[in-house]
C-alpha cells in the first residue's frame, strides 16, 4: 500500500484547468521524482498535496486514510514537510535555531512557561540530526547566512526531514547550487530515504533524476502520463513522456 | 521530532564555543571597546572633571529615558521595521498620565498627590503608550502599510493629540512625591531612574535572547516569509512588538514626567532619531535579523559620553553633532561590510 | 529579500517626502496685486510656535485691542519654531486676504520671501517679537529689547551671587536664533563688568530640556565653581533646573530664566529658579495691532517699538504679577 496517494485530482483557477484528473503515489522509503514540462501542473499538484492549495475535486489518501489539508500547518502536523525552492531559512540565525524554527523546545517548569527556550537541548538535538543526515558544518554557532549555499540547503532539507515523519516534498532543492554542493544535497536525500521516509523530488534536472530517484512519475497537461522505474528511466523515455511521445496511462 | 525511526551516530562537535571566543567575534565587543576608549580619553584629559562619580551618575541618569526608548527600538529594528513615533508617543502618554493624576487630585493640582494616584498615573501612561503602539502595529501588520509611513504619521498625530488634550501647553502639576522618589531619588548612590532603565534593559535582553518571542523576532526580521512558512504568527508578533515599543515609550514618558516635572511637549522631537542612532551604533542591522540589547545600551552611551566629554573639555559645541554623526555612519558602514563579506560566500 | 525590502523602504521614503512636499507647498504669488478690499477688518496673527504661553499672552493682548477697534483677529501657529513650518502658513494666510498680518518670523532671512508676498498682495505687515533682517518688508516692528534683557539678566545674576566669585554659563537655544542670540550678547557684554564672575561662554540646547540638562551637568563637572546659569528661554531653563536639582545645587547655583510662563512662575515660587527676566507679550500684541490698524487706515506708524522687560525674583514677584504669561486669555 502506498504511503501517500492522490486520485483524479482536478484544480481549476477560474476557467483554467491546472490539473485534469492527476494521480500520484509514493511509498515509504523511496525517492520519487515528479517531472514534467513547464505548465504540466507539477507545482499545483504539490501545493495540493502539502495543503497550500485545495483541490477542486479528487481524493488524497495518507496511510490508507482519506485526508484533506486545509493549510500547510495541517499537512505538517500529519508528517508532511516541504523544502522550498527559494531557501526558506532565516539567514541570521544559526543552524540549530533554523532547524527548530517555529518548533522551539522550551525549558521545563516556570521558565518554560515564561517562554524561555532550552537552547542547549536544541543544540544537542540539532547536532545529532545533522550527523544523521551527513550534514557537515564547521560550526553550529555561526549564522546560516555565512554558510555555503549547499550547506544552507542541506540545513533546509534537514529541517524538513527532521519534522517529516512520513513524506518530504522537495521543490528543485539543488537548483541554485554548484556541482559539489548538489552532490551533497543528493547524499542527504538518499540518507533520508534510508531512514524510511518518502521523498518526492520535483526537478527539471534529468541526470539528477537518474542519480537519485527510485521511480519517476511524469505529468503532462495536468495528468499523470507515465510511471517509470529503474531500467525504463532512460533520458529518451523521460523526455518522451514529458513531450507526449510516450504515454502509459491514457489507456488505463 | 520523529526520533523513533532514526538512530544517531554523533560526530558533529557539540561543544559550544567558549564565551570568550563568542564575545570576540561579536560586534558588541568592539563597540564596547570604543565606549571604554572614549571614556578613558576624556578621563585622561580632565581627570578632575570627567572621572568623577557626579559625571558618571549624571551620564547614567540623563541617558535613562532614551535608554528605555532604545530597548523597544531594538526589537522593532530587528524585525526590519522602524518606529519614528516614539518621541511623540512619549509626550502623548506623559500628557495622558499627567492629566489622569491631575484629574484625581483636588482642584486639578497633582503636586500633593499620593502613591495611589501616582500608581494609577503610571498605569495610564504605560497604557496610553501601549495603545498607540498597538495602533501602529495593526496598521503595519494587518493593513500592511510600511512602518516608515505608519510611524511617521503617528509621529505627527500623537503630538497633535497631546496638544489637543492640553490645549497646547504643558501640564504643569506633577506629584512632588513622584519627582522626589523617581526623578531624583536614589538608593545606595544609584539613581532610581537608572535602576528603572536597567530593569527595562535587562528584561528586554532576557526577552530577546532567551525566549520564543525573541527568537521569533529575529526570525521575522531575518526572513519573514520563512517564518510564516514554519507557522510563526508573523502578524500577531509584529502587533505585539509595536505595542511593546509603545508601552516602553509610555514608561519613558512617565520617567520624563518625574525628571522634568512637566510634559515637555515641545521637546522630544529628535528622540526617534537618537534612539535609532543608538540602536544602529550598537550593531543592530537596519536590514533586520541582527542585534542585541546590550549593543543598543552601548549605543546610547557612545553619543552621551561624546557630548558630555566635549562640553567638559571645552570643545566648540558645533563639533558635537559632527562627531556623533561620524560614529553613526561608521557603525552602518561596518554592518554593510560584514554583510557583504558574508553574502559573498 | 533585503533588496526588495530596500526598494520598498526607499519608495516609501520618497512617497513620504512627496506627500509632505505636497502638503507644505502653497501656491506662490497667485493672489498678488490689487490690494485688499476696502472695509476689510480682518487681521491675522502668525506666532512663532503653537501653545507657548508667551504667544498666548501676545494673542490675548492682540485680540483685546482688535476687538476694541472693531477688527477681527484670527491666529495661526506652526507646530514648531521652524521656518520650514511657518512659511507655508504665511502663504496660506495670503490666500485668506486679511488687511493686516502680525507675524513673529522664525528666521530672520528665510521668512523674507513669503512675507514679501504678503506685502505684494497689499497686506500690511507688522513684526512682533522677532524681526527680519530686511527692514523694508514690515511697516513696524514691536519687540522686547532682547539685548537689554540679557543685560538685565547679568545684573540680576550678579546681584544674586553678591560678593562671591565663580563661573557663569549661558544656555542658548539653537545657533542663529536672533532673540536668544541677542539675550546672550547682552549678557556677555554686561557680565564683563563683574570681575568676580568668569564667563564660560554659551552652550546650545536645541531647545530640548534634556540637552539643556546634559549641558549643565557637564558644565558642573568641568567647573566646580559654577555659581550662575542664564537660560535664555523656557526649555533650556527647565532642563537647567532639573539638572541643578539632580546635582543638589538648587539655589547654590543661581539660575536666571527668561520669560514668565506659568511653569516658570511656579518654579520661581518654589525655588527651582532664582530670577526670571519677563517680557511683556500682551503689550507687544496690543501695540502690534495698533500699528497694523494705523498702517491699514493710512495713519502714521512707528517703525520700531521696544517694550519693557522686567526682572522677577521670589521676593518681588507678587507685586509684578501682571507680567506673568497666560495659558489662556
Amino acid at each position: 500500500m502506498p504511503l501517500l496517494e492522490a486520485h483524479n485530482i482536478t484544480k481549476n483557477y477560474g476557467s483554467v484547468e491546472a490539473l485534469r484528473g492527476a494521480s500520484f503515489s509514493v511509498d515509504a522509503g523511496e525517492v520519487v521524482a515528479l517531472i514534467g514540462d513547464n505548465g504540466a501542473g507539477k507545482s499545483t499538484l504539490v501545493k495540493c498535496l502539502v495543503g497550500a492549495e485545495q483541490p477542486t475535486s479528487g481524493e488524497i489518501v495518507l496511510d490508507g486514510k482519506r485526508v484533506s489539508f486545509d493549510s500547510p500547518t495541517t499537512a505538517r502536523r500529519m508528517g508532511i514537510e516541504t523544502v522550498f525552492q527559494d531557501l526558506a531559512v532565516a539567514p541570521d540565525l544559526d543552524p540549530a535555531a533554523n532547524l527548530f524554527l517555529g518548533r522551539e523546545i522550551k525549558r521545563k517548569g516556570l521558565l518554560g512557561a515564561l517562554g524561555m527556550l532550552d537552547k542547549a537541548e536544541m543544540r544537542k538535538q540539532a547536532a545529532e540530526r545533522f550527523t544523521t543526515f551527513g550534514v557537515t558544518l564547521q560550526s553550529l554557532d555561526v549564522p546560516i547566512g555565512s554558510l555555503s549555499g549547499g550547506q544552507r540547503q542541506s540545513v533546509a532539507v534537514a529541517r524538513a526531514v527532521a519534522w517529516a515523519s512520513k513524506v518530504v516534498f522537495m521543490d528543485e532543492p539543488t537548483a541554485a547550487l554548484g556541482v559539489v554542493q548538489r552532490e551533497r544535497v543528493l547524499e542527504v536525500i538518499k540518507r533520508v530515504r534510508d531512514n524510511g521516509i518518502a521523498v518526492v523530488l520535483i526537478t527539471h534536472n534529468m541526470p539528477e533524476v537518474q542519480a537519485v530517484a527510485d521511480r519517476v512519475e511524469v505529468l503532462r497537461l495536468g495528468k499523470r502520463v507515465a510511471r517509470l522505474t529503474d531500467a525504463d528511466m532512460s533520458l529518451e523515455n523521460l523526455v518522451g513522456a514529458m513531450t507526449g511521445a510516450l504515454n502509459q496511462e491514457e489507456a488505463a | 521530532m520523529s526520533q523513533s525511526t532514526l538512530d544517531y551516530e554523533s560526530t558533529v562537535n557539540t561543544e559550544q564555543q567558549s564565551l570568550g571566543k563568542r564575545l570576540f567575534s561579536a560586534n558588541t565587543l568592539w563597540t564596547g571597546l570604543v565606549l571604554l576608549v572614549l571614556y578613558a580619553v576624556f578621563s585622561i584629559m580632565r581627570p578632575d572633571a570627567f572621572l568623577t562619580l557626579f559625571t558618571f551618575q549624571t551620564l547614567l541618569i540623563e541617558a535613562a529615558v532614551l535608554l528605555v526608548l532604545t530597548v523597544g527600538m531594538t526589537f522593532v529594528i530587528i524585525t526590519s521595521g522602524i518606529d519614528l513615533s516614539v518621541g511623540s508617543v512619549l509626550v502623548f502618554a506623559g500628557v495622558v498620565g499627567a492629566q489622569v493624576m491631575e484629574g484625581m487630585s483636588p482642584g486639578g493640582d497633582a503636586t500633593g498627590a499620593g502613591a495611589g494616584v501616582i500608581a494609577v498615573g503610571l498605569l495610564a501612561t504605560v497604557a496610553a503608550g501601549a495603545a498607540w503602539g498597538l495602533l501602529n502595529g495593526l496598521l503595519i501588520a494587518k493593513a500592511k502599510i510600511p512602518p516608515l509611513i505608519v510611524t511617521l504619521g503617528s509621529f505627527g498625530a500623537a503630538l497633535g493629540a497631546a496638544q489637543l488634550l492640553t490645549g497646547g501647553s504643558d501640564v504643569r502639576t506633577v506629584p512632588a512625591q513622584l519627582r522626589d522618589w523617581l526623578g531624583f531619588g536614589q538608593t545606595a548612590g544609584v539613581p532610581h531612574m537608572v535602576i528603572l532603565a536597567a530593569v527595562v534593559a535587562l528584561h528586554g535582553a532576557w526577552l530577546l535572547r532567551t525566549t520564543r518571542f525573541g527568537r521569533n523576532n529575529y526570525a521575522i526580521g531575518s526572513n519573514a516569509e520563512a517564518a510564516r512558512r514554519v507557522g510563526i504568527n508573523v502578524t500577531g508578533h509584529l502587533v505585539a512588538t509595536y505595542a511593546y515599543v509603545g508601552a516602553l515609550a509610555g514608561l519613558a514618558g512617565f520617567m520624563s514626567l518625574a525628571y522634568f516635572g512637566t510634559t515637555t511637549i515641545s521637546g522630544h522631537s529628535t528622540d526617534n532619531l537618537n534612539a535609532i542612532a543608538a540602536v544602529v551604533i550598537g550593531g543592530t542591522s537596519l536590514f533586520g535579523g541582527v542585534g542585541t540589547v546590550l549593543g543598543s545600551v552601548i549605543g546610547v552611551f557612545i553619543p552621551a559620553v561624546l557630548t558630555k566629554g566635549f562640553v567638559v573639555i571645552g570643545v566648540q559645541p558645533y563639533w558635537q553633532p559632527i562627531a556623533v554623526s561620524i560614529v553613526l555612519v561608521a557603525a552602518v558602514w561596518l554592518d554593510q561590510v560584514r554583510r557583504r563579506a558574508r553574502n559573498s560566500r | 529579500m533585503p533588496l526588495n525590502k530596500n526598494v520598498v523602504r526607499i519608495g516609501a521614503a520618497v512617497a513620504a517626502t512627496l506627500v509632505l512636499a505636497a502638503c507644505g507647498g502653497g501656491k506662490i504669488g497667485e493672489s498678488g496685486g490689487g490690494g485688499t478690499a476696502p472695509n476689510n477688518k480682518k487681521l491675522t496673527l502668525i506666532t512663532g510656535v503653537k501653545a507657548e504661553p508667551f504667544y498666548i499672552s501676545m494673542r490675548c493682548g492682540a485680540e483685546a485691542e482688535a476687538k476694541k477697534s472693531g477688527y477681527e483677529l484670527s491666529t495661526q501657529e506652526p507646530d514648531k519654531f521652524e521656518a520650514s513650518l511657518q512659511s507655508p502658513i504665511v502663504t496660506g494666510v495670503l490666500s485668506t486676504k486679511p488687511a493686516g498680518v502680525l507675524i513673529a518670523p522664525t528666521d530672520n532671512k528665510a521668512l523674507a520671501a513669503p512675507m514679501k508676498q504678503l506685502t505684494g498682495a497689499g497686506i500690511r505687515v507688522v513684526e512682533v517679537d522677532t524681526a527680519l533682517e530686511d527692514r523694508s518688508v514690515a511697516q513696524s516692528s514691536i519687540s522686547s529689547n532682547n539685548e537689554q534683557g540679557g543685560q538685565l539678566a547679568a545684573q540680576t545674576l550678579a546681584k544674586l551671587v553678591g560678593t562671591g566669585t565663580g563661573s557663569v554659563l549661558v544656555l542658548n537655544t539653537k545657533a542663529g536664533t536672533s532673540t536668544t542670540d541677542a539675550r546672550a550678547k547682552g549678557f556677555e557684554a554686561e557680565i564683563a563688568k563683574y570681575p568676580n564672575l568668569k564667563y564660560l561662554g554659551q552652550q546650545y540646547t536645541d531647545n530640548e530640556p534634556a540637552i539643556a540638562a546634559q549641558r549643565v551637568s557637564a558644565a558642573l563637572s568641568a567647573n566646580p565653581d559654577l555659581v550662575g546659569v542664564f537660560a535664555t528661554n523656557l526649555n533650556s531653563g527647565e532642563g537647567a533646573a532639573t539638572s541643578l536639582r539632580n546635582a543638589n545645587k538648587q539655589g547654590a547655583v543661581k539660575l536666571v530664566g527668561f520669560d514668565a510662563s506659568p511653569k516658570q512662575v511656579d518654579d520661581l515660587r518654589n525655588g527651582g529658579v532664582q530670577a526670571l527676566i519677563a517680557q511683556d507679550p500682551a503689550t507687544i500684541g496690543t501695540k502690534g495691532v495698533q500699528q497694523a490698524i494705523a498702517a491699514i487706515e493710512g495713519k502714521p506708524v512707528t517703525r520700531d517699538i521696544a517694550t519693557d522687560l522686567v526682572a522677577l525674583t521670589k521676593e518681588d514677584m507678587q507685586s509684578k504679577s501682571q507680567y506673568f504669561y497666560k495659558q489662556s486669555c
